[in-house]
């Protein structure tokens, strides 16, 4: 049964609902981002987890150029491996029915008579390979899902120069392609990149490794020392072609899901704590404003003989009943977004099944620190209350007291109109309240600024990366490397305007304790198709005998121009040579290094060779143009520019939508709060003062004006702010994603700035509207009878 | 404002300011009717100081509101000059109070954040003739405490800047709701000077409603109020001086 104070409670909530349901929804905001991030974070660890165990995902991986068999024998003998796995690993072209241009792909051996020891995958539908068969292939979800691929679909693909058709038996996902995407790249392209798997032997003859493996998947002991089973591989594999063994830290699907639960990690943290801090202090503002309403109540149950103790609690019930409104909505709010991010992230992350797990210990965290910021947020004021002598509460509060602004002070005062004087009075005499407005209003604006960033960053990579630096529409790479002739061959595929071949070869590049694994590639200096420019996008000149890197790879290397970098190569006759760094470039996605390509052939001693190009091509041909490159052998790689900008565009746009409806929502949500707060406590302070200027004659909307003021001025205070704060976040956030995959450029656009400014005056507008509304009810006779 | 009364030339003790005619309103209905006016017939001429006497509920404040135009009745008429009051929408009594009305409260209401001066001037600022500040303070003796906030102010100094602010338009009326109810007997016959002195050197029409009797010698016409009529009129020949009234 309720206590009278219990009920007195509940009913004190019904008359300030308004106020209650906005404190609780901000709160809730900041719940809501704590409940989905953990969760998200629990749902892609334990899932992973569980996936790269229950399918064995191996702790290091190597590739090579070809070693017999016998190797791996060796390569397990190392102490600390306890399993290994070779295979083949081999880049193809793919003709999908249905699309135009070549897809390319990723093949990976399978053993043929047992399920492999690492790496299993698991079928989502179909059949696995017929052991022996041949003519069957696994394709990755992904893929197949893009292109609409089921078992008993056929694909062409051309195998060391060979077209070959194959039978769909099964589509699979792997632990190793979680995302499933392009080396280097920040987005999947699933429509034209996609993994396969084939039996060993069809594969291995295809390109004449039978009896060999070129790539190796190994798992380790508990407590094997990483780094130095990494070391004797890379002695062992040297001979054979090794391009050095890493470990899952820098396995790109891993990477990629890593780099997304640490972006998590920080959101769990962020965004709560300012949503929190601000809904603390409305939560302040609300219960000062009821305890001065309540002076006299709490004057009348302390001379009743209700003890200090119990009127704070009373009060603090008050504030929890906030809170666990808030954590019911914030739990059931997170999961709900939860949900949606989770469809959103099986696009871009491959799991047999991902399944939103909801973070129990989370609600506790919601509950502790819901209740933490609402007891700061009470607690003083509850107490200050409580302590005040019987007698004394049961007068009315003394007059306040103000002073002229500093406005006013600065001399300026004289223009200003009366009712401009007491808004900006009134705010100064509340200097926490007006400032806490402003941080709530300053905080909505902020948020908003950050989806839109992303947007136009994402925007400028698209128009600026592949209109400006690239110019080509289509990269061609080649099985092996080829001397010159070659080019001579393409030029004659259907419709080519020009073509720029390059040589590319895998390298390691050292500076002092520094080194980065990457491709460097060799093009003709001056070339109108993949321009070198720096930040001021000013296009470098590849000199004679010098190298182009990546800014963000000099930044890994801690080298400057003018510093020689060691380039050890890694295949063909794996010579090491010093050479100089000559300038930066300003690139998106991926890490380049680029030199001169007869400089670095000079460099290679391989004479003049490619092993791709370039083109642009006149556009009426670019079908046949395409049907013709799908049949042109040792082609091992195809990238259409449109196709990649295209996918880019689309995954980024779901994503980029999804995210900024719930930043909107929330957004709206904190500013339609804040305000609305704001307004009602001034209402109920000062509502004895509205009424009286009403009944001197001022107008209903006069009287408005003297409200609307305050919050206009506070609005002009928190909205510079709060483009001030959203820049910030901006920045934050695409400089946390500026990794070696992507870099996105920090681009802040008047447009974004506008749409922030926009939503956050119409929200704020609107809560106005409702306040003003209120006015209507004020009691004139009932103001001019004795104060509150 | 369709039927807004104008500015009088000047003062003609002979011309009716209000004119109320069956004056009644109802508050609530069924059993919870309660009939705070109940057919109230009264005249009220220019420059006249009236005192309306009565116990708690009789119906003086209705009547007030009603005067001010802040209420509107039930039943019956109220014409200032020739505007009919009881029939005018919320925008047009707001214009009359602003053009025509001053009020001063028992709490005096002034607005905190503003000095005395700037308390008057939120008044002259929107009235069409009105003084200016300064001098209707001076009119309260007030010109030495033209920057001090009512925080500043002494109740009786409070209330004389809420009086400077009633008057600082010119009203046709001077509505006065107990206003020395929250003032010792010293300040509160300072605060009545004040209103006297206002009523005759500008000759407003001054109502004031109290329970203090003693205040009746003052008046003009002391009206008396019980069940929201009037139940008894008495015409002083004399008007007491306020400084010779004591309770």
């Amino acid at each position: 049964m309720l206590s009278n104070l219990d009920l007195k409670l509940i009913r004190d909530l019904g008359r300030m609902k308004g106020q209650a349901v906005a404190v609780s929804l901000v709160m809730a905001c900041g719940l809501a981002m704590l409940v989905m991030s953990r969760s998200l974070i629990r749902s892609f660890e334990e899932t992973r987890s569980e996936y790269y165990e229950s399918h064995r995902f191996a702790h290091l991986f190597a590739h090579l150029k070809r070693a017999p068999a016998a190797i791996a024998a060796q390569v397990a003998a190392i102490p600390g491996v306890s399993t290994v796995q070779p295979g083949i690993s081999v880049q193809v072209t793919l003709d999908i029915p249905g699309l135009d241009e070549p897809a390319s792909g990723l093949v990976r051996s399978l053993p043929e008579f047992a399920p492999p020891e690492l790496n299993r995958l698991f079928l989502r539908a179909g059949d696995w390979l017929t052991p022996g068969g041949r003519g069957e292939v696994l394709v990755g979800e992904a893929f197949a899902e893009a292109n609409q691929l089921r078992p008993g679909d056929s694909v062409t693909m051309l195998l060391n120069g060979r077209l070959q058709g194959f039978k769909i038996k099964g589509i699979v996902l792997s632990p190793e392609f979680i995302f499933e995407s392009r080396p280097g790249a920040a987005l999947p392209d699933n429509r034209t990149y996609g993994i396969f798997w084939m039996n060993y032997e069809p594969l291995a003859r295809a390109f004449d490794l039978y009896g060999a493996f070129n790539h190796l998947a190994l798992r380790l002991d508990a407590g094997a020392e990483e780094q130095g089973v990494i070391a004797a591989i890379d002695r062992l594999l040297i001979p054979y072609g090794g391009q050095g063994a890493y470990g899952r830290a820098d396995h790109p699907s891993h990477i990629r899901l890593s780099d997304e639960i640490r972006v998590l990690a920080t959101l769990s943290i962020g965004f709560p704590t300012v949503f929190l801090s601000v809904a603390a202090f409305m939560t302040n503002a609300m219960i000062s404003r009821l305890l001065s309403l309540q002076r006299e109540q709490i004057a009348i149950l302390k001379a009743f003989g209700f003890r200090n103790g119990q009127i704070i609690a009373h009060y603090l019930k008050f504030a929890l009943l906030l809170v666990g409104t808030a954590v019911c909505v914030g739990t059931l709010g997170g999961i709900g977004l939860g949900h949606r991010l989770v469809v959103m992230y099986r696009i871009f992350f491959r799991f047999p099944s991902l399944e939103f797990q909801l973070d129990r210990s989370t609600l506790w965290i919601a509950l502790a620190v819901g209740t933490g910021a609402a007891l700061v947020g009470v607690l003083g004021a509850v107490r200050r209350a409580a302590r005040i002598p019987p007698a004394e509460a049961m007068r009315p509060e003394p007059p306040s007291s103000y002073r002229p602004s500093v406005v006013e002070r600065t001399g300026v005062g004289n223009l200003l109109p009366n009712t401009f004087r007491i808004s900006i009075r009134n705010l100064e005499r509340k200097p926490m309240q007006a400032l806490f407005t402003v941080a709530g209003l300053a905080l909505s604006t902020g948020i908003l600024i950050i989806p839109n960033a992303l947007r136009d960053s994402v925007a400028e990579v698209l128009e600026f990366e592949w209109d400006v630096v690239q110019r080509e529409d289509i990269n061609v790479g080649l099985l092996e490397p080829w001397d010159e002739t070659v080019i001579h061959t393409l030029r004659q595929l259907p419709g080519v305007v020009s073509i720029e071949p390059f040589r590319g070869t895998a390298v390691r590049i050292l500076h002092g304790h520094h080194r980065r694994q990457l491709s460097l590639r060799g093009m003709a200096s001056g070339g109108i198709h993949d321009r070198v420019v720096d930040a001021r996008n000013r296009e470098i000149p590849l000199p004679e005998d010098g190298l182009v890197v990546s800014s963000k790879l000099a930044e890994i290397l801690e080298a400057r121009p003018g510093d020689l970098l060691r380039v050890e190569v890694l295949e063909g006759r794996r010579r090491t040579f010093d050479v100089r760094l000559t300038g930066l470039s300003e690139d998106m996605a991926g890490m380049s290094a680029r030199m001169e390509r007869r400089a670095l052939n000079r460099l290679l001693g391989e004479g003049d060779m490619v092993n791709g190009a370039s083109f642009t091509v006149d556009h009426a041909l670019w079908v046949p143009f395409l049907h013709a490159l799908k049949r042109v052998p040792r082609v091992s790689w195809v990238a259409v520019k449109e196709s990649l900008r295209e996918n880019f565009r689309k995954t980024t746009a779901a994503s980029i939508n999804l995210i900024q409806s719930i930043y909107m929502v929330f957004a709206i949500v904190v500013a339609f709060g804040v305000v609305y707060n704001k307004a009602r406590i001034s209402l109920a302070e000062r509502g004895r003062e509205l009424a009286t200027l009403r009944v001197i004659g001022f107008s209903e909307r006069e009287v408005a004006t003297v409200l609307i003021l305050e919050l206009v001025m506070l609005s002009a205070m928190a909205v510079p702010a709060g483009l001030l704060l959203g820049t910030g976040f901006a920045t934050g956030i695409i400089h946390s994603v500026n990794t070696e995959t992507v870099r996105l450029p920090l681009m802040l656009t008047a447009g974004n700035y506008t749409f922030a400014v926009l939503v956050v005056t119409v929200a704020s507008g609107l809560s106005m509207m409702v306040v003003v509304r209120a006015l209507r009810q004020l009691d004139l006779v009932g103001a001019l009878k004795a104060p509150e | 404002m369709t039927n807004a009364p104008t500015q009088p030339a000047a003062v003609d003790v002979a011309r009716q300011v209000f004119q109320a005619r069956g004056l009644t309103k109802v508050y609530g209905t069924g059993t919870a009717e309660v009939r705070a006016l109940d057919g109230v017939n009264l005249d009220l001429p220019e420059g006249e100081l009236v005192v309306l006497l009565g116990p708690s509920g009789s119906g003086k404040t209705t009547l007030l509101n009603m005067l001010g135009g802040l209420d509107i009745p039930t039943d019956g008429t109220l014409l200032y000059r020739d505007f009919n009051l009881a029939e005018a929408g919320e925008e047009e009594r707001t214009l009359y109070r602003r053009e025509h009305v001053g009020f001063v409260f028992q709490f005096y209401n002034l607005i905190p954040s503003l000095t005395a001066r700037e308390n008057v001037a939120l008044i002259t600022e929107i009235a069409p003739d009105p003084m200016s500040p300064e001098e209707a303070l001076g009119l309260v003796q007030l010109k030495g405490r033209l920057d001090h906030f009512p925080a500043q102010l002494s109740g009786g100094e409070q209330q004389r800047v809420a009086i400077a602010r009633a008057i600082a338009k010119r009203p046709a009326v001077l509505l006065c709701d107990e206003p020395t109810g929250a003032l010792d007997v010293r300040t509160g016959i300072a605060v009545l000077e004040a209103i006297e002195q206002v009523n005759r050197q500008l000759g407003t029409l001054t109502v004031i409603i109290t329970h203090n009797a003693v205040m009746a010698d003052m008046a003009d016409r002391v009206i008396h109020f019980s069940d929201g009529r009037v139940h008894d009129t008495q015409r002083n020949h004399r008007r007491a001086p306020v400084s010779t009234l004591r309770w």
